[in-house]
C-alpha cells in the first residue's frame, strides 16, 4: 500500500493562537479517514490545510508522494464537498458538474459526457438543466458530490457534508457515500463532529481536541481501548461513565466513591493497591438485577424509553446511564442492583490517560492474586 | 357608521388609509407635474397663457418643431456621449476601486467611507472646485499633462468646443464613482467567500474565477447600477451650470440642461416640457431595467 497523505509534524498557528499542534497523519491509498471532534477542535482547519486553503506554518505535507506546502489548491488536485455545498449558483447541474473540467479546457462535448457519465451514477440525470436553488437539500448534496467526482482527484475531503440534512437522509446519504468510496477506489478525508458517522463510515478514525490528535486508529479499537478520558466519553452514544475511584486493597477492587455513598467493584485484573483512578463504564456493559444480587445497588432516576432501547439514568452523583434492551420493571425511585461485566471496566489515571490494567499490577504478588480470584464484590455502606 | 371607525382604527380601512396617504402625497408632489408637463408639451404656452390650464391644443407640432430645430441633434448626440462615457468612467473606476478595497487591507473599510465624501458633495461646489482644476491657464490638470509631456500646449477645457463637453464628463465621473465603488463592494462582498474556494479548488485562475464567479454573481448589482447611472447622469444638472453654461455655443449642452434654459430663460416652456417628457420615456425605460434587475437577484 502506497501513502496518499502524509503529515509530518505539521503546525498551524493564527497569529498567537496554535490551531494545529504537531500533527502526525499517514493515509493509505483507499482509506476512509474520519477527522472528528468538537467544534474548535482544529479538524476543519486541518481539512482546509490539506486542501491549501489555508497555508500551515510548519511541518510537512505530501500528496501522493509530493510536497505540498507551497502548491496552491488549484495545483493540488484535490476535490472538496463543503458544509455549505458551495454550489455556483448561477450555472445549472450540468455547468456546475463540468466547470473543473471546463477550467482546464477539456472540450464542451467531452465534458459533457464526462458530466453525463457521472450524472447517471449520482441519479441526476433528470436534473442536467436545473439551477441550485431548485434542488432539494438531497439533490444539493448529490451535485455537489458529482462535482467532486467528476474530476478523479487523488484524494476526496468532505467537510461535515451531511450536517445541513435531516436526520433519516442523513443515515441514507452515509451508506451512499461509504458505497462511492468503495467504488471509485478512493483516498476520502471526512470532518464530522458526530461520532456515530465517524464510526460507521471511516476505516480510520482521528480523534482531536484543542489541536491535537488526542487517538488515532480503527473505529472499533478506538471504542475497545480508548487511550483517554477525553477519546473514551466521545466515542460511543449514550457516553461512557465515569466514576471517580481509589484501588482496594490487594488490587482485585476498587472503591467507587459516589459522594455521599462509596461501593465496592470487583475489576478484571489486578491493579497497584491504592491508585487513585476514574473508572469508566459503558452504559451497555450494565446491566439491571434485582436489588442487591448485581455488583452494586442504585437508585432510580430518570427512565427514558425509545421503543428499542430504554435508557435508566442513577439518581446518583456522578449519574450513572444504564442501556436495557428489555422494557418495563424499573420505575423512578426503585432500587436496583447493577452487573457490571468486569472485562469491559476502563481505567483511567488521574491525568485522564489510560491504564493499561497489565501493566498496572505488577505490584501485586501472584498468591495474592490467586487468593483473591474467587473474590466477588459486595456492598460497601460508608 | 360604528362599523367604518372601527375599520379605520383597527382593521382593512386601516391598511386603506395607510397605503393611500404616500399615495395622495405621490400623485400630488410627482403625478400632476408630470401629467402636467406632458399636458403643456402639447400644447402652445407663451408668456400670457402660462397663468391657466385651458390653452390651445396643437398635436405634435411641438415635437415636430423641436426636431426641426438645428441644434437639436448635435444636443442629443452630446446627451447619448455625456451618459455613455459618465456612466464608463464611473462604473469602470468604481469596479476597480470596489475590487481594490475587496482584499481588505488594513484601514480599507475607512479609506472606503472617505471615498464617499466626493458623493455628498453639492454638484454646484464641485462644478467650482473643477473649475480651478480645469483652468486653461493655471489649472493643475493642464500642469500634470504638460508635465508628464502628454500635451505640448494648455488646453482650454471649458471653451474649447473640443473639449467643454469632457470638462463636464470629467468632473461627473469623478462625482459618480464613489457611489459605483460602495455599490458595488455591497455587491462584492454578498458573494459567499465558498464559491471562491470551491472554484479554487476545481482549478480555476484569479483570472477565471472573476469571470466564471464575480461578474455573473454580480450581474444583478451592475445591471441595477448602470440603470440607476443612466437616471442620475440623465438629471445631472448643477455640473453643467458650474463649469460650461452649455456652451461654447451649445458644445457641452445636454438635454436635462437644455430643457431648463428654453423655459426658464427663452420662456419657451411648450419645448422646455417636450424636451422633458422625451426624457421622462427615457428615464422610465431604465426604470425598468433597475426594478428587473433587482427583481432578478441569484443568490444561493
Amino acid at each position: 500500500m502506497t501513502l496518499q497523505i502524509e503529515l509530518n509534524g505539521v503546525n498551524k498557528f493564527y497569529g498567537a493562537y496554535h490551531a494545529l499542534k504537531d500533527i502526525n497523519l499517514a493515509i493509505e491509498k483507499g482509506t476512509f479517514v474520519a477527522l472528528v471532534g468538537p467544534s474548535g477542535c482544529g479538524k476543519s482547519t486541518l481539512l482546509r490545510s490539506l486542501a491549501g486553503l489555508e497555508k500551515i506554518t510548519t511541518g510537512e505535507m505530501k500528496i501522493a508522494g509530493e510536497r505540498m506546502n507551497d502548491v496552491p489548491p488549484r495545483k493540488r488536485d484535490i476535490a472538496m464537498v463543503f458544509q455549505s455545498y458551495a454550489l455556483y449558483p448561477h450555472m445549472t447541474v450540468e455547468q456546475n458538474l463540468t466547470y473543473s473540467l471546463r477550467m482546464r479546457g477539456v472540450k464542451k462535448a467531452e465534458a459533457r459526457k464526462a458530466a453525463q457519465e457521472v450524472a447517471a451514477t449520482t441519479g441526476l440525470t433528470q436534473l442536467m438543466h436545473r439551477y441550485p436553488r431548485e434542488l432539494s437539500g438531497g439533490q444539493r448534496q448529490r451535485v455537489a458530490m458529482s462535482r467532486a467526482i467528476i474530476r478523479h482527484p487523488k484524494a476526496f475531503l468532505f467537510d461535515e457534508p451531511l450536517s445541513n440534512l435531516d436526520a433519516a437522509l442523513r443515515v441514507h446519504m452515509r451508506k451512499e457515500i461509504r458505497a462511492l468510496h468503495d467504488r471509485l477506489h478512493a483516498t476520502s478525508v471526512y470532518v464530522t463532529h458526530d461520532q456515530i458517522e465517524a464510526m460507521t463510515m471511516a476505516d480510520h478514525v482521528v480523534v482531536m481536541r484543542d489541536g491535537v490528535i488526542e487517538q488515532q486508529g480503527r473505529p472499533l479499537d478506538l471504542y475497545d481501548r480508548p487511550a483517554n478520558r477525553f477519546v473514551a466519553g466521545f466515542i460511543g452514544s449514550p457516553a461512557m461513565n465515569f466514576i471517580p475511584a481509589v484501588v482496594g486493597e490487594g488490587g482485585a477492587h476498587a472503591v467507587l466513591d459516589f459522594g455521599t455513598t462509596r461501593a465496592r467493584l470487583a475489576l478484571g485484573d489486578l491493579v497497584a493497591p491504592g491508585l487513585t483512578a476514574t473508572v469508566g463504564i459503558r452504559p451497555e456493559h450494565m446491566t439491571i438485577v434485582p436489588e442487591g444480587e448485581g455488583s452494586f445497588d442504585i437508585p432510580v432516576g430518570i427512565v427514558e424509553s425509545t421503543g428499542s432501547a430504554t435508557y435508566i439514568a442513577s439518581a446518583t452523583r456522578p449519574e450513572l446511564t444504564v442501556v436495557e434492551t428489555v422494557r418495563g420493571g424499573v420505575r423512578p425511585g426503585d432500587i436496583v442492583g447493577l452487573a457490571v461485566d468486569p472485562m469491559h471496566l476502563h481505567l483511567f489515571d488521574t491525568e485522564g490517560k489510560r491504564i493499561e490494567v497489565e501493566k498496572a499490577r505488577s505490584d501485586a504478588d501472584a498468591s495474592l492474586r490467586r487468593q483473591l480470584a474467587g473474590a466477588t464484590s459486595e456492598q460497601v455502606p460508608v | 357608521m360604528k362599523k367604518i371607525i372601527f375599520s379605520v382604527t383597527d382593521g382593512r380601512g386601516f391598511d386603506i388609509g395607510l397605503v393611500l396617504l404616500p399615495l395622495a402625497f405621490l400623485f400630488v408632489l410627482s403625478g400632476l407635474p408630470l401629467v402636467y408637463n406632458v399636458v403643456m408639451s402639447f400644447q402652445e404656452v407663451d408668456m400670457f397663457s402660462l397663468g391657466s390650464f385651458v390653452r390651445p391644443f396643437v398635436g405634435f407640432k411641438n415635437y415636430v418643431d423641436l426636431f426641426a430645430q438645428p441644434e437639436t441633434q448635435p444636443i442629443l448626440l452630446n446627451t447619448a456621449l455625456f451618459v455613455s462615457a459618465s456612466i464608463a468612467g464611473q462604473f469602470i473606476i468604481g469596479f476597480g476601486l470596489a475590487l481594490f478595497f475587496w482584499m481588505n487591507f488594513p484601514g480599507a473599510s475607512w479609506l472606503r467611507g472617505l471615498f464617499l465624501v466626493s458623493w455628498i458633495m453639492p454638484g454646484l461646489v464641485v462644478g467650482a472646485i473643477w473649475n480651478w482644476i480645469l483652468s486653461g491657464d493655471f489649472g493643475v490638470l493642464n500642469f500634470f499633462l504638460r508635465e508628464t509631456g502628454v500635451i505640448a500646449g494648455n488646453i482650454f477645457w471649458r471653451s474649447d468646443p473640443n473639449y467643454s463637453l469632457w470638462a463636464v464628463i470629467i468632473a461627473n465621473i469623478w462625482l459618480g464613482t464613489s457611489f459605483n465603488m460602495i455599490l458595488l463592494s455591497v455587491g462584492l462582498s454578498a458573494i459567499p467567500k465558498d464559491l471562491y474556494e470551491a472554484a479554487e479548488l476545481d482549478g480555476a485562475t484569479a483570472l477565471q474565477r472573476f469571470f466564471t464567479i464575480t461578474l455573473p454573481m454580480m450581474r444583478s448589482t451592475i445591471g441595477a447600477i448602470i440603470a440607476l447611472g443612466l437616471i442620475f447622469t440623465l438629471q445631472q444638472f448643477d455640473l453643467f451650470a458650474g463649469i460650461t453654461s452649455g456652451g461654447p455655443n451649445n458644445s457641452s449642452n445636454v438635454t436635462q440642461y437644455w430643457a431648463w434654459d428654453l423655459s426658464f430663460r427663452q420662456y419657451d416652456f411648450a419645448k422646455g416640457a417636450t424636451i422633458s417628457v422625451i426624457m421622462i420615456v427615457l428615464v422610465m425605460l431604465a426604470s425598468v431595467v433597475y426594478v428587473r434587475s433587482t427583481r432578478h437577484e441569484v443568490r444561493g
